[in-house]
Protein backbone atom coordinates (compact mmCIF):
# COMPACT_ATOMS: atom_id res chain seq x y z
CA UNK A 1 0.00 0.00 0.00
CA UNK A 2 2.76 2.39 0.99
CA UNK A 3 4.56 1.64 -2.28
CA UNK A 4 1.52 2.45 -4.39
CA UNK A 5 0.70 5.66 -2.50
CA UNK A 6 4.28 6.93 -2.71
CA UNK A 7 4.47 6.05 -6.42
CA UNK A 8 1.32 7.94 -7.38
CA UNK A 9 2.13 10.94 -5.20
CA UNK A 10 5.49 11.47 -6.95
CA UNK A 11 4.01 10.75 -10.38
CA UNK A 12 1.10 13.16 -9.99
CA UNK A 13 3.25 15.88 -8.46
CA UNK A 14 5.93 15.82 -11.17
CA UNK A 15 4.03 15.06 -14.38
CA UNK A 16 2.52 18.53 -15.03
CA UNK A 17 5.95 20.13 -14.56
CA UNK A 18 7.57 17.69 -16.99
CA UNK A 19 4.84 18.34 -19.56
CA UNK A 20 5.52 22.07 -19.39
CA UNK A 21 9.23 21.33 -19.88
CA UNK A 22 8.31 19.09 -22.85
CA UNK A 23 6.39 21.95 -24.47
CA UNK A 24 9.38 24.28 -24.10
CA UNK A 25 11.70 21.57 -25.40
CA UNK A 26 9.62 20.96 -28.54
CA UNK A 27 9.50 24.69 -29.30
CA UNK A 28 13.30 24.89 -28.88
CA UNK A 29 13.59 21.86 -31.17
CA UNK A 30 11.62 23.62 -33.89
CA UNK A 31 13.97 26.60 -33.68
CA UNK A 32 16.99 24.25 -33.81
CA UNK A 33 15.55 22.59 -36.91
CA UNK A 34 15.20 26.01 -38.52
CA UNK A 35 18.77 26.89 -37.54
CA UNK A 36 20.33 23.87 -39.30
CA UNK A 37 20.63 25.94 -42.49
CA UNK A 38 22.98 28.37 -40.77
CA UNK A 39 25.34 25.56 -39.75
CA UNK A 40 27.02 25.63 -43.17
CA UNK A 41 27.76 29.34 -42.74
CA UNK A 42 29.01 28.90 -39.15
CA UNK A 43 30.73 25.51 -38.68
CA UNK A 44 30.90 24.70 -34.97
CA UNK A 45 27.55 26.29 -34.21
CA UNK A 46 26.01 22.91 -33.32
CA UNK A 47 28.78 22.19 -30.79
CA UNK A 48 27.72 25.24 -28.79
CA UNK A 49 23.97 24.47 -28.71
CA UNK A 50 23.83 21.85 -25.90
CA UNK A 51 26.47 23.69 -23.87
CA UNK A 52 24.61 26.99 -24.17
CA UNK A 53 21.27 25.41 -23.19
CA UNK A 54 22.76 23.48 -20.23
CA UNK A 55 24.51 26.61 -18.96
CA UNK A 56 21.24 28.58 -18.86
CA UNK A 57 19.92 25.90 -16.49
CA UNK A 58 23.05 25.95 -14.31
CA UNK A 59 23.30 29.74 -13.90
CA UNK A 60 19.65 30.65 -13.48
CA UNK A 61 18.78 27.47 -11.55
CA UNK A 62 21.32 28.63 -8.97
CA UNK A 63 19.81 32.14 -8.91
CA UNK A 64 16.32 30.68 -8.52
CA UNK A 65 17.46 28.41 -5.68
CA UNK A 66 19.07 31.36 -3.91
CA UNK A 67 16.01 33.62 -4.30
CA UNK A 68 13.75 30.83 -3.13
CA UNK A 69 15.87 30.22 0.03
CA UNK A 70 15.97 33.97 0.61
CA UNK A 71 12.18 34.18 0.48
CA UNK A 72 11.82 31.23 2.87
CA UNK A 73 14.22 32.86 5.34
CA UNK A 74 12.62 36.28 5.03
CA UNK A 75 15.89 37.79 3.78
CA UNK A 76 14.26 39.27 0.69
CA UNK A 77 10.73 40.37 -0.11
CA UNK A 78 8.75 39.02 -3.08
CA UNK A 79 8.92 42.22 -5.14
CA UNK A 80 11.33 44.17 -7.35
CA UNK A 81 13.06 46.57 -4.96
CA UNK A 82 16.51 47.94 -4.13
CA UNK A 83 17.24 45.19 -1.65
CA UNK A 84 21.02 44.86 -1.43
CA UNK A 85 20.94 41.04 -1.37
CA UNK A 86 18.60 40.83 -4.35
CA UNK A 87 20.68 43.33 -6.35
CA UNK A 88 23.93 41.48 -5.53
CA UNK A 89 22.49 38.10 -6.54
CA UNK A 90 21.13 39.54 -9.79
CA UNK A 91 24.44 41.23 -10.68
CA UNK A 92 26.30 37.97 -9.95
CA UNK A 93 23.96 36.12 -12.33
CA UNK A 94 24.58 38.65 -15.09
CA UNK A 95 28.34 38.25 -14.63
CA UNK A 96 28.14 34.43 -14.50
CA UNK A 97 25.67 34.15 -17.38
CA UNK A 98 27.44 36.52 -19.77
CA UNK A 99 30.95 35.49 -18.68
CA UNK A 100 30.28 31.79 -19.22
CA UNK A 101 28.77 32.52 -22.65
CA UNK A 102 32.10 34.00 -23.74
CA UNK A 103 33.90 30.96 -22.27
CA UNK A 104 31.62 28.63 -24.30
CA UNK A 105 32.58 30.41 -27.52
CA UNK A 106 36.29 30.18 -26.67
CA UNK A 107 36.38 26.52 -25.57
CA UNK A 108 34.19 25.38 -28.49
CA UNK A 109 36.55 27.13 -30.90
CA UNK A 110 39.55 25.61 -29.07
CA UNK A 111 38.08 22.09 -29.08
CA UNK A 112 37.22 22.26 -32.79
CA UNK A 113 40.76 23.36 -33.64
CA UNK A 114 42.44 20.79 -31.38
CA UNK A 115 40.29 18.05 -32.97
CA UNK A 116 41.22 19.38 -36.41
CA UNK A 117 37.63 20.13 -37.48
CA UNK A 118 36.38 23.01 -39.54
CA UNK A 119 35.45 25.95 -37.38
CA UNK A 120 34.14 29.48 -37.72
CA UNK A 121 36.47 32.24 -36.55
CA UNK A 122 36.88 32.86 -32.83
CA UNK A 123 35.25 36.29 -33.25
CA UNK A 124 32.17 34.77 -34.93
CA UNK A 125 31.62 32.07 -32.28
CA UNK A 126 32.25 34.40 -29.33
CA UNK A 127 30.13 37.11 -30.99
CA UNK A 128 27.16 34.74 -31.35
CA UNK A 129 27.50 33.55 -27.73
CA UNK A 130 27.92 37.09 -26.36
CA UNK A 131 24.81 38.45 -28.10
CA UNK A 132 22.73 35.37 -27.20
CA UNK A 133 24.06 35.40 -23.64
CA UNK A 134 23.27 39.08 -22.99
CA UNK A 135 19.74 38.90 -24.46
CA UNK A 136 18.93 35.65 -22.60
CA UNK A 137 20.24 37.05 -19.29
CA UNK A 138 17.82 39.97 -19.30
CA UNK A 139 14.77 37.88 -20.16
CA UNK A 140 15.69 34.95 -17.88
CA UNK A 141 16.43 37.06 -14.80
CA UNK A 142 13.39 39.29 -15.26
CA UNK A 143 11.06 36.41 -16.09
CA UNK A 144 12.37 34.14 -13.34
CA UNK A 145 12.00 36.79 -10.63
CA UNK A 146 8.54 37.79 -11.85
CA UNK A 147 7.27 34.19 -11.90
CA UNK A 148 8.84 33.23 -8.54
CA UNK A 149 7.52 36.39 -6.81
CA UNK A 150 4.03 35.95 -8.29
CA UNK A 151 3.98 32.23 -7.43
CA UNK A 152 5.17 32.93 -3.87
CA UNK A 153 2.48 35.57 -3.32
CA UNK A 154 -0.14 33.12 -4.61
CA UNK A 155 1.04 30.59 -2.02
CA UNK A 156 3.20 28.20 -4.11
CA UNK A 157 6.47 26.88 -2.70
CA UNK A 158 9.16 28.58 -4.84
CA UNK A 159 11.37 25.46 -4.46
CA UNK A 160 8.97 23.53 -6.68
CA UNK A 161 8.74 26.32 -9.26
CA UNK A 162 12.41 27.05 -9.95
CA UNK A 163 13.42 23.90 -11.87
CA UNK A 164 10.60 23.83 -14.42
CA UNK A 165 10.58 27.63 -14.91
CA UNK A 166 14.31 27.64 -15.62
CA UNK A 167 14.22 24.65 -17.99
CA UNK A 168 11.24 25.93 -19.95
CA UNK A 169 12.25 29.62 -20.20
CA UNK A 170 15.86 28.58 -20.85
CA UNK A 171 14.92 26.31 -23.75
CA UNK A 172 12.50 28.76 -25.35
CA UNK A 173 14.45 32.00 -24.99
CA UNK A 174 17.90 30.37 -25.17
CA UNK A 175 17.18 28.91 -28.62
CA UNK A 176 15.23 31.92 -29.89
CA UNK A 177 18.00 34.37 -28.95
CA UNK A 178 20.68 32.00 -30.26
CA UNK A 179 18.91 32.05 -33.63
CA UNK A 180 18.64 35.85 -33.48
CA UNK A 181 22.33 36.14 -32.56
CA UNK A 182 23.28 34.00 -35.57
CA UNK A 183 21.29 36.31 -37.86
CA UNK A 184 22.85 39.45 -36.31
CA UNK A 185 26.41 38.11 -36.63
CA UNK A 186 25.68 37.00 -40.21
CA UNK A 187 24.70 40.58 -41.11
CA UNK A 188 27.50 42.30 -39.17
CA UNK A 189 30.49 40.13 -40.12
CA UNK B 1 17.28 32.06 11.84
CA UNK B 2 19.40 29.41 10.19
CA UNK B 3 21.61 30.70 7.41
CA UNK B 4 22.86 27.85 5.21
CA UNK B 5 26.60 27.41 4.89
CA UNK B 6 28.42 27.13 1.56
CA UNK B 7 27.81 29.22 -1.51
CA UNK B 8 24.07 29.52 -0.86
CA UNK B 9 24.68 31.37 2.40
CA UNK B 10 26.39 34.30 0.78
CA UNK B 11 24.71 37.30 -0.79
CA UNK B 12 27.84 39.12 -2.01
CA UNK B 13 28.30 39.42 -5.74
CA UNK B 14 32.02 38.68 -5.66
CA UNK B 15 31.78 35.50 -3.60
CA UNK B 16 28.81 34.16 -5.61
CA UNK B 17 30.81 34.63 -8.81
CA UNK B 18 34.08 33.22 -7.47
CA UNK B 19 32.43 30.09 -6.03
CA UNK B 20 30.19 29.41 -9.03
CA UNK B 21 32.25 30.36 -12.06
CA UNK B 22 34.85 27.54 -11.80
CA UNK B 23 32.04 24.98 -11.48
CA UNK B 24 30.30 26.47 -14.53
CA UNK B 25 33.48 26.12 -16.58
CA UNK B 26 33.83 22.44 -15.51
CA UNK B 27 30.19 21.80 -16.48
CA UNK B 28 30.76 23.44 -19.89
CA UNK B 29 33.68 21.14 -20.59
CA UNK B 30 31.53 18.09 -19.66
CA UNK B 31 28.62 19.15 -21.90
CA UNK B 32 31.00 20.05 -24.76
CA UNK B 33 31.07 16.31 -25.43
CA UNK B 34 27.35 16.41 -26.17
CA UNK B 35 27.97 19.31 -28.53
CA UNK B 36 30.62 17.41 -30.47
CA UNK B 37 28.23 14.42 -30.73
CA UNK B 38 25.58 16.75 -32.14
CA UNK B 39 28.00 18.27 -34.66
CA UNK B 40 29.01 14.76 -35.80
CA UNK B 41 25.33 13.97 -36.41
CA UNK B 42 24.81 17.03 -38.64
CA UNK B 43 24.04 15.01 -41.78
CA UNK B 44 21.66 12.73 -39.90
CA UNK B 45 19.82 15.79 -38.58
CA UNK B 46 19.67 17.44 -42.00
CA UNK B 47 18.17 14.29 -43.51
CA UNK B 48 15.70 13.76 -40.66
CA UNK B 49 14.79 17.24 -39.38
CA UNK B 50 12.37 15.74 -36.86
CA UNK B 51 15.32 14.39 -34.87
CA UNK B 52 16.52 17.99 -34.38
CA UNK B 53 13.07 18.83 -33.01
CA UNK B 54 13.56 16.12 -30.36
CA UNK B 55 17.13 17.12 -29.40
CA UNK B 56 16.51 19.79 -26.69
CA UNK B 57 14.02 17.56 -24.87
CA UNK B 58 16.36 14.57 -25.02
CA UNK B 59 19.14 16.75 -23.60
CA UNK B 60 17.05 18.22 -20.77
CA UNK B 61 14.73 15.44 -19.69
CA UNK B 62 17.33 13.02 -18.27
CA UNK B 63 18.63 15.83 -16.08
CA UNK B 64 15.08 16.75 -15.01
CA UNK B 65 14.33 13.16 -13.98
CA UNK B 66 17.65 12.93 -12.13
CA UNK B 67 16.94 16.20 -10.32
CA UNK B 68 13.48 15.00 -9.18
CA UNK B 69 14.96 11.81 -7.72
CA UNK B 70 18.05 13.51 -6.24
CA UNK B 71 16.07 16.18 -4.41
CA UNK B 72 13.72 13.55 -2.93
CA UNK B 73 16.60 11.32 -1.87
CA UNK B 74 18.55 14.20 -0.33
CA UNK B 75 15.47 15.24 1.65
CA UNK B 76 15.21 11.67 2.99
CA UNK B 77 18.88 11.74 3.98
CA UNK B 78 18.36 15.07 5.76
CA UNK B 79 15.44 13.46 7.59
CA UNK B 80 17.59 10.62 8.90
CA UNK B 81 17.78 7.74 6.39
CA UNK B 82 21.49 7.01 6.38
CA UNK B 83 22.04 3.87 4.30
CA UNK B 84 20.94 2.64 0.90
CA UNK B 85 18.74 -0.33 1.80
CA UNK B 86 17.71 -2.45 -1.17
CA UNK B 87 14.67 -3.63 0.81
CA UNK B 88 13.56 -0.01 1.30
CA UNK B 89 10.13 0.10 -0.34
CA UNK B 90 10.01 3.91 -0.48
CA UNK B 91 13.29 3.97 -2.44
CA UNK B 92 11.82 1.52 -4.96
CA UNK B 93 8.60 3.53 -5.16
CA UNK B 94 10.70 6.60 -6.02
CA UNK B 95 12.60 4.69 -8.69
CA UNK B 96 9.41 3.17 -10.15
CA UNK B 97 7.79 6.62 -10.26
CA UNK B 98 10.75 8.08 -12.20
CA UNK B 99 10.52 5.19 -14.70
CA UNK B 100 6.76 5.75 -15.00
CA UNK B 101 7.30 9.46 -15.61
CA UNK B 102 9.95 8.69 -18.23
CA UNK B 103 7.67 6.23 -20.06
CA UNK B 104 4.86 8.81 -20.12
CA UNK B 105 6.93 11.81 -21.16
CA UNK B 106 8.95 10.02 -23.88
CA UNK B 107 5.74 8.58 -25.36
CA UNK B 108 4.40 12.14 -25.40
CA UNK B 109 7.65 13.35 -27.03
CA UNK B 110 7.19 10.86 -29.89
CA UNK B 111 3.57 11.94 -30.42
CA UNK B 112 4.57 15.63 -30.20
CA UNK B 113 7.36 15.21 -32.75
CA UNK B 114 5.05 13.21 -35.03
CA UNK B 115 2.39 15.95 -34.90
CA UNK B 116 5.01 18.63 -35.67
CA UNK B 117 6.21 16.46 -38.57
CA UNK B 118 2.69 16.46 -40.05
CA UNK B 119 2.67 20.27 -39.96
CA UNK B 120 6.19 21.03 -41.23
CA UNK B 121 6.15 18.12 -43.69
CA UNK B 122 9.19 16.27 -42.34
CA UNK B 123 7.43 13.06 -41.47
CA UNK B 124 8.83 9.91 -39.91
CA UNK B 125 6.40 7.08 -39.03
CA UNK B 126 4.98 7.27 -35.52
CA UNK B 127 6.24 3.74 -34.76
CA UNK B 128 9.83 4.74 -35.63
CA UNK B 129 9.58 7.86 -33.45
CA UNK B 130 8.17 5.81 -30.57
CA UNK B 131 10.99 3.26 -30.81
CA UNK B 132 13.68 5.97 -30.90
CA UNK B 133 12.15 8.12 -28.16
CA UNK B 134 11.26 5.32 -25.73
CA UNK B 135 14.45 3.26 -26.16
CA UNK B 136 16.78 6.21 -25.69
CA UNK B 137 14.51 7.83 -23.07
CA UNK B 138 14.27 4.75 -20.86
CA UNK B 139 18.02 4.12 -21.16
CA UNK B 140 18.67 7.70 -20.04
CA UNK B 141 16.18 7.32 -17.17
CA UNK B 142 18.01 4.23 -15.87
CA UNK B 143 21.35 6.08 -16.03
CA UNK B 144 19.78 9.10 -14.29
CA UNK B 145 18.47 6.84 -11.49
CA UNK B 146 21.79 5.07 -10.90
CA UNK B 147 23.76 8.34 -11.02
CA UNK B 148 21.35 10.14 -8.67
CA UNK B 149 21.26 7.36 -6.06
CA UNK B 150 25.04 7.03 -5.92
CA UNK B 151 25.78 10.76 -6.12
CA UNK B 152 23.29 11.70 -3.41
CA UNK B 153 24.46 8.89 -1.16
CA UNK B 154 28.13 9.67 -1.88
CA UNK B 155 27.87 13.38 -1.18
CA UNK B 156 25.96 12.64 2.01
CA UNK B 157 28.78 10.33 3.16
CA UNK B 158 31.38 12.98 2.28
CA UNK B 159 29.41 15.66 4.10
CA UNK B 160 28.85 17.81 0.99
CA UNK B 161 25.48 19.45 0.41
CA UNK B 162 24.22 17.68 -2.75
CA UNK B 163 22.38 20.85 -3.86
CA UNK B 164 25.63 22.75 -4.30
CA UNK B 165 27.71 20.50 -6.52
CA UNK B 166 26.46 16.93 -6.87
CA UNK B 167 23.09 17.62 -8.47
CA UNK B 168 24.46 20.02 -11.12
CA UNK B 169 27.25 17.60 -12.03
CA UNK B 170 24.90 14.58 -12.18
CA UNK B 171 22.27 16.38 -14.27
CA UNK B 172 24.92 17.60 -16.72
CA UNK B 173 26.54 14.17 -17.06
CA UNK B 174 23.09 12.66 -17.65
CA UNK B 175 22.43 15.33 -20.31
CA UNK B 176 25.55 14.23 -22.16
CA UNK B 177 24.47 10.57 -21.94
CA UNK B 178 21.05 11.57 -23.29
CA UNK B 179 22.57 13.13 -26.39
CA UNK B 180 25.00 10.27 -27.09
CA UNK B 181 22.35 7.56 -26.61
CA UNK B 182 19.76 9.45 -28.67
CA UNK B 183 22.08 9.98 -31.64
CA UNK B 184 23.37 6.39 -31.39
CA UNK B 185 19.91 4.80 -31.29
CA UNK B 186 18.57 7.11 -34.02
CA UNK B 187 21.40 6.15 -36.40
CA UNK B 188 20.84 2.47 -35.59
CA UNK B 189 17.05 2.54 -36.08
CA UNK B 190 17.21 4.63 -39.28
CA UNK B 191 20.18 2.63 -40.61
CA UNK B 192 22.15 5.81 -41.22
Amino acid sequence: MEFRREFWSIYRESLPILFIALGGGLFAGLVLEGMLESVERFPGLLVMVPVFLATRGNVYGALGGRISSGLHQGLIAPRFERNERLVNAVIASFINGIGISIVIGVISWGALNVLGRSSSTLVELVGIMLIAGVLTSFVMIGGLLLLIFTGYKLGYDPDNLVGPIVTTLGDIFGMAFLFLAVIIVEVLL
Amino acid sequence: MVVPSGSLGTWETKSIVTTMFPLLVVLCVIVLWAGITLEDAEELLETYGLLAVMVPTMVDMGGNLGAILSSRLSTRFHLGTTEIDLKDRVLWANIAAVLGLAATIFTALAFGAWAIGQVIGAALPLSTLLIISLTSGMAVAVIAIIASVFATYGSYKLGVDPDDTTIPIVTNVVDVCGMIIFIGISSLVLGF
